[in-house]
Parts: C-alpha cells; sequence; structure tokens
C-alpha cells in the first residue's frame, strides 16, 4: 500500500510507557481539593503571619506582621510556624509528584493500559478491539489550564472504563485519534494498512501519520445545531411548558381572586412552595442547553464525532458498526417546526455516567438533519419505509399495526403505531401526536419477547418487542393481536436467523471487501451494504 | 455449520411459537418446583399462622379470624403457585431457545443460541435438596436472558452444555 509508516517515537520513557501531564494529581482532585488545600495553606499562611505578632489572635484574619516581631520567644515560633508549612507544601507536592510517577500509560499494538496507584497498585488493560469509543472531555478546571482527560470505553459498563486524566489538549486529541484509529483497524482484522502499521509489542506506541489523523479528526460535516434552535427546541420541553404555563396561571388567579374576593395574598404565598419545582425544571434544561450547546456532528469514514457542551467541551464517538438501533423522536410542541431528537443505542456503553453523551445522537435537527445523519448509519433516508415510519400512519404500504380492538388502550394512535419489514432494518413507529420512529437491523437482534396482561388478553392483544442492547432505544409494538404478534416473532425471528448467518464472520477481507473499504474514502451508501448491518456481532469474541 | 453439539436438537418448525399451546414439544419444569415454592409459602406462613392461634387461645375467639385468612392467603398462594409452575414451559429450536411463562401475565422469550454470552445454573439449599436447579440465560442485554426455574439438575447441566456447544457453533457464524 503507502509507504511505510514510521513510528514517532514518544516523548517519554523505556518500553512505550508514557506520563500523564504533571498537574494531573492536583486537577483530579478537582475543585474541592483545590478549596481544601487554598484553605488549608491560607490557614498555615495566616498562623505563619500572626505568629509574628503575640498579641493578636491567630484565627484574626488580618496578618499584623508589621509592629510584631519583638521578643525571643517570637523569633522561634514564626520559624516552626513556616517550617511546618513549607513541610507541608513540599508534603503535598511530593505525593503529586509520586502518584504522578507512578501512574503511566502505553499505548501497544493490542492495547492500551494503565498503571497506577503507590501503595495499591492497579494495572488495567484494554485490548483495543473491546474499544467501543474513546471520548475526550474537560472540564472546566482542566479547561482553563489547557488540559483534557480522555476516557477509553470498553464493554462491561463504566468500571471497566480506563481514564487518562489529564493530558495536553493537543496530546489528548491526537492520542484518541490514534487509538480509534488502532480500534477500528482490530475491528477490520489485520488489512494491509495494519499490517503496515503494526507494531511489535512493547515498542512505542503506532503513531498515525499526519494525514490520517487529520482525516480521522476531522470527517465530512454531517450537522451542526445552531444554538437559537437549541435553545427555543430546549425550551419547548413538554413538562416545563406544562409547569411554566400552571405557575403564570396560578399567579395570575392568586393575583385576580386576592383583588376580587379580598382573599388576601394567601393564595399569591403559595407560589414560592413550587419555586423548586420551577428550579429544577429550569437546571434540567439549562444543563441540557449547556451539554449540547455548539453541537456539531462530523462523519469519518468508520465513525460519527459529535463536539458539543458550551461550558466542558466534549467530544464523543458513536462508532458506526457499534450502532444497535436508531430512535427518532418528535415531541408534540417540536411538530410546527419539524424537529427530531435522535438517539441511539450503542453496543458496550449502557447505564454508564456517558450515557447522556452517548444518548442524544442529535439534540435536535430538521429532517433534512435527520436524513443526513441516518445516511451513514446505512438507512436510506429516501426509504418510503422510512418516510412512512417518520410521518406516515394507516396499514398501507406494508404495516403491521393493532388491530381496532386496541383502541381501548390507543384511542389516538392505534392506527399510527406498528412495524414494518424492510430488506435488513425492522421499522416500528409509535405516537400520533408525538411522533417516534425506531430502526433494528435484524442482525442487531438480542432475543425477541412477547408478553400479555389480563387486560390485553381479554381483547386478544400482546405486545410484542425487540430486545436491544442497554440503552435508551427500546423498539416495543403494543396492542398488537396474538395472531399478528406471534407472525412478528416468526417473520423477525426468521429475519434475524438470516442476518446472523449471512454477516461475514472468521473472514476480515471478506467483511472488508463487501464495504468496500479503503481507507480514503468512506463505506458506500448504498444501501445493500448498509453499515448497520455488515458487521460481526459486538459481542462476538472475534472482535 | 454444522452443529457439533452431542445432543439432537430437538427441533420444530420454524413457525409455529405461540403464547398459548400449539403444537410445539413445549416441555415443562420439574413438579418439584412446586414442592420448593410451596414448602417456602408455608414457612414464610407459618409465623403469622402460629402467633394468630397463641392470640385467639390467649386472648378472644374473635381472633380465630386471623389464622383462618392465614390459611385463606396460603391456600390462595398455593393454588397460585401450581399454576404459575405449570405455565412455565420451554422448547429448544433450531436456532432458539423459547421460554413462555406465566398465565395472568404472559410472557415469552425467544433467545438465538447465537446471542448467548453466558449460562449460570443456580440452586439453593432448598433447590439441591429436592434435586433441581434453575438455568439462566444471559445475552448482551441485561433484560432479554431467559431463566428456567426448577430443572432436574442433570437436566440443567444437559442444557448448559447443549446451549454453550450450540452458542459456539452459531456464533461462529456471525
Amino acid at each position: 500500500m503507502t509507504a511505510p509508516e514510521v513510528p514517532v517515537v514518544d516523548q517519554a520513557s523505556d518500553d512505550g510507557w508514557q506520563r500523564l501531564h504533571p498537574l494531573s494529581p492536583l486537577l483530579r482532585g478537582g475543585v474541592v481539593l483545590l478549596a481544601v488545600l487554598g484553605y488549608f495553606v491560607s490557614q498555615l499562611v495566616d498562623r505563619v503571619l500572626s505568629s509574628f505578632d503575640p498579641g493578636e489572635d491567630p484565627t484574626d484574619d488580618l496578618p499584623g506582621g508589621a509592629d510584631g516581631g519583638v521578643g525571643l520567644a517570637v523569633v522561634d515560633h514564626p520559624f516552626i510556624a513556616l517550617a511546618v508549612l513549607v513541610v507541608v507544601v513540599a508534603a503535598i507536592a511530593g505525593a503529586f509528584h509520586v502518584s504522578w510517577r507512578f501512574t503511566r500509560f502505553r499505548v501497544t499494538g493490542a492495547q492500551v493500559e494503565l498503571r497506577n496507584g503507590v501503595l495499591f497498585r492497579q494495572h488495567r488493560q484494554v485490548p483495543l478491539e473491546r474499544i467501543q469509543a474513546v471520548e475526550t472531555t474537560r472540564p472546566i478546571l482542566a479547561r482553563l489550564v489547557g488540559l483534557s482527560q480522555v476516557v477509553v470505553q470498553s464493554a462491561g459498563g463504566s468500571d471497566s472504563h480506563l481514564t487518562l486524566a489529564f493530558l495536553a489538549e493537543p496530546r489528548a486529541e491526537a492520542l484518541r485519534a490514534e487509538l480509534l484509529d488502532l480500534a477500528s483497524r482490530t475491528d477490520e482484522g489485520p488489512g494491509p494498512a495494519a499490517a503496515d502499521a503494526d507494531v511489535p509489542d512493547g515498542a512505542a506506541p503506532a503513531q498515525v501519520p499526519a494525514g490520517a489523523r487529520d482525516r480521522t479528526d476531522e470527517g465530512t460535516p454531517v450537522v451542526a445545531v445552531p444554538n437559537g434552535r437549541l435553545v427555543a427546541s430546549t425550551l419547548l420541553h413538554g413538562p416545563t411548558v406544562v409547569a411554566a404555563v400552571l405557575l403564570v396561571l396560578l399567579v395570575v388567579a392568586g393575583g385576580v381572586s386576592s383583588v376580587l374576593f379580598d382573599v388576601g395574598p394567601g393564595v399569591l404565598a403559595a407560589v414560592p412552595a413550587l419555586l423548586p419545582a420551577a428550579f429544577a425544571f429550569g437546571v434540567g434544561r439549562v444543563r441540557e442547553l449547556l451539554l449540547h450547546g455548539n453541537f456539531r456532528m462530523t462523519r469519518t469514514s468508520n465513525a460519527l464525532r459529535m463536539r458539543h457542551g458550551l461550558t466542558e467541551l466534549r467530544a464523543s464517538v458513536v462508532p458506526l458498526h457499534r450502532v444497535q438501533a436508531v430512535e427518532a423522536v418528535q415531541p408534540v410542541l417540536w411538530r410546527p417546526f419539524g424537529w427530531w431528537r435522535m438517539r441511539v443505542n450503542v453496543a458496550g456503553t449502557g447505564q454508564s455516567e456517558g450515557q447522556e453523551v452517548q444518548a442524544a445522537l442529535l439534540p435536535v435537527g430538521t429532517i433534512a438533519d435527520v436524513d443526513a445523519v441516518l445516511a451513514p448509519l446505512g438507512a436510506d433516508p429516501h426509504d418510503p419505509l422510512v418516510r412512512a415510519a417518520l410521518h406516515g400512519t394507516g396499514r398501507d404500504g406494508g404495516w403491521t399495526g393493532p388491530p381496532p380492538a386496541a383502541r381501548l388502550f390507543d384511542p389516538w394512535s392505534w392506527e399510527r403505531n406498528g412495524y414494518a419489514l424492510g430488506d435488513e432494518v425492522l421499522h416500528v413507529r409509535t405516537g400520533r401526536f408525538s411522533r417516534r420512529m425506531v430502526l433494528v437491523p435484524y442482525a442487531r437482534v438480542q432475543s425477541l419477547t412477547l408478553s400479555q396482561g389480563p387486560w390485553e388478553r381479554r381483547r386478544g392483544l400482546a405486545e410484542a418487542r425487540v430486545v436491544s442492547t442497554p440503552g435508551p432505544v427500546s423498539a416495543a409494538v403494543r396492542h398488537l393481536s396474538v395472531a399478528d404478534a406471534e407472525a412478528f416473532l416468526d417473520v423477525v425471528g426468521e429475519a434475524a436467523r438470516r442476518a446472523r448467518r449471512s454477516v461475514p464472520g472468521p473472514a476480515p477481507d471478506a467483511a472488508a471487501t463487501a464495504r468496500g473499504d479503503s481507507p480514503g474514502n468512506g463505506p458506500p451508501l448504498a444501501p445493500t451494504t448498509s453499515t448497520l448491518v455488515d458487521w460481526p456481532s459486538p459481542h462476538d469474541p472475534r472482535t | 455449520m454444522s452443529d457439533p453439539s452431542p445432543h439432537p436438537v430437538e427441533t420444530g418448525p420454524g413457525a409455529g411459537v405461540t403464547l398459548h399451546g400449539g403444537d410445539l414439544a413445549w416441555r415443562p419444569v420439574s413438579r418439584s418446583l412446586v414442592t420448593a415454592r410451596l414448602l417456602v409459602l408455608g414457612i414464610v406462613l407459618a409465623v403469622p399462622l402460629v402467633v394468630g392461634v397463641v392470640l385467639a387461645l390467649v386472648l378472644t375467639p374473635w381472633l380465630w379470624a386471623v389464622p383462618a385468612a392465614v390459611v385463606l392467603v396460603g391456600a390462595w398462594g398455593a393454588w397460585l403457585v401450581t399454576r404459575q409452575v405449570s405455565a412455565i414451559s420451554w422448547v429448544e429450536l433450531d436456532e432458539e431457545i423459547v421460554i413462555r411463562k406465566g398465565r395472568l401475565f404472559r410472557t415469552l422469550v425467544s433467545v438465538p443460541y447465537g446471542r448467548l454470552q453466558y449460562v449460570d445454573i443456580q440452586s439453593g439449599p432448598l433447590a439441591r435438596a429436592l434435586g433441581i436447579a434453575s438455568c439462566e440465560i444471559h445475552t448482551a442485554s441485561p433484560e432479554s436472558g431467559g431463566s428456567l426455574p426448577g430443572l432436574p439438575v442433570d437436566d440443567a447441566e444437559a442444557l448448559r452444555t447443549r446451549l454453550s456447544a450450540r452458542g459456539e457453533a452459531q456464533r461462529a457464524g456471525l
């Protein structure tokens, strides 16, 4: 292929072990540690200064050192205090230094390793092929000094994450790009590109050449969310709007009644009681804004990259082949604007702390944005089934849904709810007013369930459900007729069986060829080689 | 991909999995599970029963209502346990294991062998004394696995062996 990639020599010690930024231990403690340290140090300084002045109480804030310094005993005293101060500061600095010295990480051809701890040592290894996502985040404290942390997420929940905190920002970005690149290569199997870059174990980490890194870093823009739209959509949040309207009504009613009926301000006095609730809503909305502000999504050959956050910049990555299910939701208040929110289930990122970030694939977007995001996910946005799943209703065009007997349970949405079978993807739609579409590739079906409660039983109904990996998206069709539910089990089960068989397993070359994968161009967009379905199972031991 | 399992797969037609009834060879769980659950129920209810009887003897005959209520609850519980246990059935198909449960709230889960992560066999002291074990099936999704309580220990072990073998075989083809 290309010229052999010469591994750039890393900046640190033997065997490829590297260290984090020296300020890391301090920053890892966070604001609390800084505050506590600051308090103690200032106390000590106070002590030292005030001990020059025997007349003053040590707790007095003002250092009265100006007229102190008389007497013999006092000479001893300040020096001791000063010495204590120096020793304490040195001890803290020393502890930080030792902690820093003992925290090392390295990236080999097969895994990422992190060693830390002085007394209780820990050595954590994450095989490259187990990497589910790599994220760089910048807590506000670290951001002030230009540092980032790299979180390597692996299957097995947040406990198994490997956090490299902190690194200088360019280094963090480079490391993230490198890890992603290595991880995606192991995913693809030992292709020629990987063979070129292969380094023997224990050697310096394979650095991605600048060009490749740029490609991984930037990608092609997919969607950018204007902050104005984000603010508007965040405020158009059902419960918040209802709460705000109630609050206003209450205030108005209270005011009016106190004027008309002379009941006094008693009603208005109830308003402050509602403030905590209003505050809670406000906090939730603001957090949403902070999280999703400046949202930009780009696309690389094998992943969608999101950068967002107003205070804390986050860069997260959704590897396309680990997407298990996609959902597009349109709350009723967004309908006049035609906005949608999209979420995905990604294998390996369960209900961890990273869930929020993983959850919102697209915080708010127009239908064009939805199409733009669906395309790299392998779904054809112009498929009539997808259009019908987003907007349609009724039973035409291959849709199966609840029978009229379900009207009792779904008086409005029974005509819209339902499922349709695509070539490779199951389409589920629900909701008449707030609309929802779920896409699950057959190859991603974990298991199928049917369930039936006593009331459904009396009407001859049952719920059919496709079980996906943990995540925000769930695909259930409620209140189908029993026969339809059993048919669902049958046809979706059969499609899943076919999909499991057809996914090329032990031959990575075949997989690569099928995707038409070469480093320069992304996977083809043709619906026949959909990215969602061509990949092996995420829990296949091979991957 | 051939099936290396030493045991023949009990096949059924691809179609025909039903929420209720059906032509497939649905297999029940061991009746010992009824015994086990009844024993637990009895132990739980024994305390209020004894207390109620003692109080009724000591204080006032009106308190006989308490043991009577306990007996009624016990009878209802026993009826429920019997029905619940008899509602658990399972069948192994070519590529899935299907487990049905419940009467009032019916559920059915169909787990493809290729999606199995691991299979747990568990049995507490009571279950061991009765020679039964529960077989828990785990997939990548915590909610999707099925559990089969009350299989005879040998059956449970054999089932696990079969499931693991088929899981391996069919996963390899993924």
